[in-house]
């Protein structure tokens, strides 16, 4: 097993290496200057010279790569112009809010796409299947963006049920003491009633949105799968002898119809963390996607080549884990 | 057995870090109930890029350098409709007291006031003062003002004294001193803490301290108690960063923001019907025009341009595209700027004319030709589909082309597309800047290539024309020779739309757009 981990990490170093590559390529071969977004519109040519020169993009394409390696090299993922901080900070202080919002919207639709899907394959073609296929049909086609105004006239602007869409926590209100800076968890640990009421109520929205799209995948997913499974003879066995539906539902035929499910899980994870950018911006959720958009607007190359790289790893990861897991769930699984 | 372990090992991490967390929950005491004092919350579109006056060039850090720092000298405020803007004509004193021109009109003499101190507790003095011109001529942004101020040196004479000696005359030179860019900073603080700390950080005299300032979420000021021009009324000043515009009216309409900037034309009608709220919609200085190649056929005939613009559905632009939110624009220097007229401005929408004007020009077919739309404003891309379409009527045929709005400001200093939209602020007042950015022959925004030496002659008369009417006689001829020729489509003159709640007072209109804190209280 260890063997297999360390074989998948060493293979994934190329693919890396070749991410890096092409970002680096990409984000300076398409157009846009760097140096008149600095500068602003009204600096005249020897003004956005000088600032060309003084960031070395003067320099020969090859000679910028080797620098940005050698900097990587140090650990040292650059500076983003646009915001005067390391992208390594930058990224510890918007990192938490993305994990935390997609853990909570990755745990709503689990809880809602699992059962759903198994009553619709054990139901087939019940009143409860179809209404279950049509709203997974919406969840997957309505815009993200249309859903967080929505969300946000009806609860927030008519209802006043949810707090106004401004970040994690409400105004006035100290987030809480930095442990893992995820406030739910963070406040969980610390006993803060407070920070822990207003993260909540201020997670629940962006939340909801952001899964629709991964609630409709999962419980078609699982639906299909459980289909499958259900008419495999070791169900009609434990069926045979005489165990509870509920226990050949759930412990038998679900486990086994996980697998692929796990697998659109982990994409969608990985997807997720990376692409939250609409339900940040709506929410005004201070995470990594708004602040990627920030830096593609502002051509600031540093974030960009930043968060691609970091994005690919967790990906890897993401996947790794998934493969491991399967193990986990089927025994028949092993890895040499 | 295994299962155990793994709950063991749990546990124990989990009672570790809540003992780590035992007794720094961080609302125990402090969410008892708001602080003592007025508060308000802002509602802003953008976090902001820098806190460095010599580097800030968006609307949000520029706002928030206003907040933590004082200048020379400042624009005067005046009544205009029962309401106050500011009167950037009149210069009056702010850490200068006073200040005295030679007759030469080169040399300026500053004395600063004598009970201004830094937030950090030092004295605002001569060293700082020379300390903070040289740190805007080494910027990277704010560089090119001072070349334009024509700063020659800057020596402190004493303690309070200060000599700006100019390698011109140039009437300017107040003007641009004036700006946020020429904040005066500590010199103390940024030897102690380095020179990166200005980024983040603030070493100013303002009315405002900065207690936080995180570009993702919120900047909050609280007002600095000793303050020389005395403390500011409002105790606390949060700025909420909100991308979503329709989220920024909600938060306002709800009376969960004070005030709210950047709200799109067509909520507006909305929120004045909300009697919680005042609106306030301010003719800008920022003008938005449809520039020509004038080096490219057919654009190099002065004919096919005014023929262009009298195919122009003004009405509509106004109307239909910004909510009657603008006014429509009749000269290339904005209404507001001293010295603007609107003379030669001969053209309104009428098809007839414009075909008879191509057919004198040899284009009684029409032609066709490509415009470049730079991404980022709706009303642009609805104006240029509404142009397109009156054109078409004409026999001309525009391929619009859209671009990212990077990409679109790089094509811009090409100098090569044919035609485009875009906008524009003056950040001095006044048509000699303007002017020589955009339409001057050698002007470094003068994109479209437009040149007329009569034109340039007249600019570089009134550059050097110390009296102030004479010079504006000067800019009125250009501005009628401009408009006769039109290398641009005068499209219309935004107005600055700004919410707030009934009970916010004393907010000033910069023709900047820059919201100074200072002067608002509840």
């Amino acid at each position: 097993m260890i063997r297999y981990v360390l074989k998948r990490l060493l293979y994934a170093i190329p693919g890396v290496l070749g991410i890096i590559l092409i970002t680096f390529i990409l984000s300076r071969v398409l157009p846009g200057d760097p140096a008149v977004m600095i500068a602003g519109e009204q600096a005249p040519p020897d003004v956005i010279e000088n600032i060309r020169i003084s960031m070395g993009l003067k320099d020969p394409l090859y000679l910028q790569f080797f620098h940005y390696i050698r900097q990587l090299g140090s650990g040292n993922l650059g500076t983003a112009w646009h915001t005067g901080h390391l992208v390594a900070q930058d990224f510890a202080t918007r990192f938490p809010a993305t994990l935390e919002l997609t853990l909570v919207s990755m745990f709503i639709a689990v809880c809602f796409a699992i059962p759903v899907g198994v009553i619709s394959a054990t139901r087939k073609n019940s009143a409860v299947d179809h209404v279950s296929r049509v709203l997974s049909l919406l969840g997957a086609a309505i815009p993200i963006f249309w859903l967080g105004l929505v969300l946000i006239y009806i609860f927030y602007a008519k209802l006043g049920w949810s707090p106004a869409p401004m970040g994690r926590i409400g105004q006035d209100i100290n987030p809480p003491t930095h442990l893992t800076g995820l406030y739910i968890l963070d406040s969980l640990l610390t006993g803060d009633m407070v920070a822990l009421k207003e993260s909540i109520s201020h997670i629940i929205l962006p939340a909801i949105c952001l899964s629709t799209g991964t609630i409709a995948i999962v419980a078609r997913m699982v639906r299909s799968s459980m289909l499958e499974v259900i008419g495999l003879d070791y169900v009609r066995t434990a069926r045979a002898k005489g165990l509870p539906e509920r226990i050949v539902i759930y412990k038998h035929a679900l486990v086994n119809a996980l697998i692929p499910t796990l697998t659109i899980l982990g994409l969608q994870f990985g997807y997720l963390i990376g692409g939250a950018v609409i339900t940040e911006t709506i929410f005004s959720w201070p995470g990594v996607g708004s602040y990627i958009t920030e830096s593609i607007l502002a051509t600031d190359y540093a974030p960009i080549q930043g968060f691609t790289l970091v994005s690919a790893i967790l990906y890897m990861l993401i996947n790794l884990s998934v493969d491991l897991i399967y193990g986990l769930i089927d025994p028949r699984i092993r890895y040499e | 057995m295994k299962k155990t372990k793994w709950l063991a090992v749990v546990l124990a991490s989990v009672m570790l870090l809540t003992a780590a967390g035992c007794g720094t929950n961080a609302n125990q005491a402090v969410n008892a109930g708001a602080a003592a004092g007025k508060e308000i919350v802002l509602a802003y579109s953008d976090g902001g890029q820098t806190m460095d006056p010599a580097e800030a060039n968006d609307l949000t850090s520029d706002t928030l350098v206003l907040a933590a720092y004082d200048q020379l000298i400042t624009y005067g405020v005046k009544k205009a409709n029962g309401a106050d803007i500011a009167n950037t004509e009149e210069l009056k004193p702010m850490l200068a007291k006073e200040w005295k021109v030679s007759d030469d009109q080169k040399t300026y003499t500053f004395t600063l006031q004598d009970n201004a101190k830094f937030q950090s507790g030092n004295p605002v003095n001569a060293q700082a003062v020379v300390w903070s011109l040289d740190h805007v001529k080494n910027s990277k942004s704010g560089s090119f003002l001072y070349g334009m101020a024509e700063i020659e040196s800057c020596t402190a004479k004493d303690d309070k004294t200060v000599e700006i000696k100019l390698s011109q005359p140039n009437h300017l030179f107040l003007q641009i001193i004036a700006m946020y860019t020429f904040s005066i900073i500590d010199p103390a603080v940024v030897k102690d803490k380095g020179a990166d700390y200005l980024k983040n950080n603030e070493a100013g005299s303002g009315p405002y301290k900065v207690e936080k300032w995180d570009p993702a979420t919120e900047a909050v000021f609280t007002a600095n108690p000793n303050y020389w021009q005395g403390a500011a009324k409002i105790s606390k000043v949060t700025m909420k960063f909100i991308k979503e515009a329709s989220n920024r009216v909600t938060l306002l309409d709800k009376g969960d923001a004070d005030m709210a900037i950047e709200i799109p034309a067509q909520n507006v009608a909305d929120l004045k019907k909300n009697a919680n709220l005042t609106v306030r919609s301010d003719a800008s200085n920022r003008i938005l025009y449809l520039a020509f190649n004038t080096k490219v056929k057919p654009f190099d005939n002065p004919k096919v341009r005014q023929a262009i613009s009298y195919a122009i559905p003004y009405d509509k632009l106004v109307h239909d595209v910004m909510y009657d939110q603008a006014k429509q624009m009749k000269s290339a220097v904005a209404s507001n700027t001293p010295g603007f007229t609107d003379a030669g401005f001969v053209y309104k929408y009428d098809l007839d004319k414009a075909k008879q004007l191509l057919k004198e020009a040899g284009y009684e077919n029409g032609f066709s030709f490509d415009f470049t739309l730079g991404s980022g404003f709706q009303d642009w891309q609805d104006d240029a589909v509404l142009i397109q379409a009156e054109l078409a009527k004409i026999g001309v045929k525009m391929n619009i082309q859209n671009m990212a709005r990077a990409q679109f400001l790089e094509a811009q200093k090409t100098h090569n597309l044919t035609a485009y939209i875009s906008k524009w602020t003056s950040f001095v007042n006044d048509p000699g800047y303007h002017l020589g950015f955009l339409l001057y022959g050698k002007g470094t925004s003068n994109y479209g290539n437009y040149q007329n030496a009569q034109v340039d002659k007249l600019w570089e008369q009134a550059n050097v024309e110390p009296d102030q009417a004479k010079r504006n006689e000067l800019y009125k001829q250009a501005q009628q020779i401009i408009t006769t020729d039109a290398p641009w489509v005068y499209l219309y003159e935004y107005n600055r739309v700004v919410g707030m709640n009934k009970n916010l007072k004393g907010y000033v209109f910069y023709p900047d757009e820059i919201i100074r804190f200072y002067s608002l209280s509840k």
